[in-house]
């Protein structure tokens, strides 16, 4: 007897909202963001990374934000923040 | 009524179980193979169409249709009766208060406990007493059992891929209760959250597994509401979240023929449940060293009375209780009621 199965299975779909930004080549005379996810040391974490960048780039400026909760989406206004004044973005999850 | 699932032909019963568990759709139970006569029939009784979507997650985009719902619905052995609960569950899982992503993906590990109210509790057959959080009713056992498919196969959210849970526990195999609300002197939890007695609801909360609370030998409500104090007080679970409190029929007449109110109930729990910040930091709760005066500052469970929700269910012997914290330690995702519309 022969039988057929529905997939049970939900993709993600696909968006013009989701498009991958721009890559830069170097974060020399660039604008470096960090996000911080809001978890105890996400913030020393994005220290050091800053410190790291820092010493191998000349970096124009560096915008720093935090999260105040790691469960919760960032806001749009602070996604639309980072977008508009940085060059490149680094998130982290500390804990 | 046309249903776009892609189909995989195979060819038996037998052979149709085993393919769930090579293509990764099932719990790590057997499953019902879901086919379209058996998914339409779900949706007919839902009166819903293929295609309505019944849920959104935006962080991982994805869209849910009552579709995917029967699908997953008939998997874990579901009557097409029960759809009404499962769309209404689901519905208070997309509200942003539950923030359903974090609730499915975070090392908390927690499950989505579901608690039925009001008269549908009777029409499917749920149960509220005995062995409640228990095996053996299908109503339980299966929508429980649905969500969880759900958040697997529609919500990515696999162990190890999407859900990074530490160690999980054994609600997310299911997790799904009613409200003894005919044992209890008080109002039941749907109404507490506003809704009409004669309405059937399910309240959605992110939940870990329950905490016994024993108490047998004071018979009175004071030492019942010592025992409960001091468990929702424990350092493990210890948080500024929102807690269930399940009593069992023995302990809910003890406090009410000594006079106690929800309220009274809720404003004592919330005042018994607490640490010092000694305590907290002595056991990693918060970070730092003990500091003069660390042991007289107070830290309660919750952020107040109202953040204790109550939930009569058990059988008529034994006092035992439980207390279910939150998975969220703060206000990240918060309890969600739902009217069922059947």
């Amino acid at each position: 007897m022969t039988i057929r199965i529905l997939d049970p299975t939900v993709r993600a779909e696909e968006g013009a909202d989701v498009a991958v930004a721009k890559r830069v080549a170097d974060l020399d005379g660039k604008v470096l963001g960090l996000l911080h996810n809001g978890k105890v040391n996400g913030d020393h974490l994005l220290d050091l990374v800053r410190e790291q960048l820092a010493a191998r780039y000349r970096l124009r400026d560096v915008v720093v934000v935090r999260k105040p909760s790691a469960s919760r989406v960032a806001d749009p206004d602070v996604l639309d923040r980072l977008a508009r004044e940085c060059d490149a973005v680094v998130t982290a999850i500390g804990d | 009524m046309t249903l776009t699932a892609a189909e995989h032909e195979v060819t038996g019963w037998a052979e149709a179980v085993e393919a769930y568990f090579e293509r990764g759709w099932t719990d790590g139970l057997p499953v019902v193979p879901a086919t379209a006569d058996a998914v339409q029939a779900f949706l007919e009784a839902a009166g819903r169409e293929p295609g309505d979507v019944v849920l959104r997650e935006a962080t991982r985009r994805r869209s849910i249709t009552a579709e995917k719902v029967a699908i997953n619905a008939v998997m874990a052995g579901c009557r097409a009766d029960y759809m009404p609960v499962l769309l209404a569950a689901l519905e208070a899982m997309a509200d942003p208060a539950f923030t359903l992503h974090g609730a499915i993906t975070s090392t908390g590990g927690s499950a989505t406990l579901v608690v039925v109210n009001g008269p549908i509790r009777q029409r499917l057959g749920f149960n509220a007493g005995g062995n409640v959080f228990g095996p053996g009713w299908r109503a339980n056992a299966t929508i429980g059992r649905a969500i969880r498919l759900i958040t697997l196969n529609c919500l990515g959210a696999q162990p190890g891929l999407l859900d990074r849970s530490t160690q999980g526990h054994p609600g997310k195999y299911t997790y799904c209760i009613a409200e003894l609300e005919e044992e209890s002197p008080w109002e039941p939890l749907h109404v507490a959250r506003g809704l009409p007695r004669d309405s059937s609801a399910v309240t959605v909360y992110a939940a870990e597994g329950p905490h016994n609370v024993l108490s047998h030998y004071g018979e009175t409500a004071d030492a019942i509401v010592v025992a409960i104090a001091d468990t929702m007080a424990c350092l493990g679970s210890f948080s500024p979240g929102e807690s269930f409190v399940v009593l069992a029929p023995e302990h809910v007449q003890i406090l009410a023929r000594d006079g106690w109110t929800r309220t009274r109930l809720r404003e004592a729990l919330y005042a018994g449940a607490r640490r010092t910040v000694a305590d907290l930091k002595r056991g990693g709760k918060l970070a730092g060293a003990v500091a003069p005066g660390d042991d007289a500052r107070w830290v309660h469970r919750g952020q107040g009375p109202d953040d204790i929700h109550l939930v009569v269910a058990g059988g008529g012997a034994g006092g035992h209780s439980a207390f279910i914290p939150s998975w969220s330690r703060e206000r990240n995702s918060l309890a969600v009621t739902r009217e069922i519309r059947a």
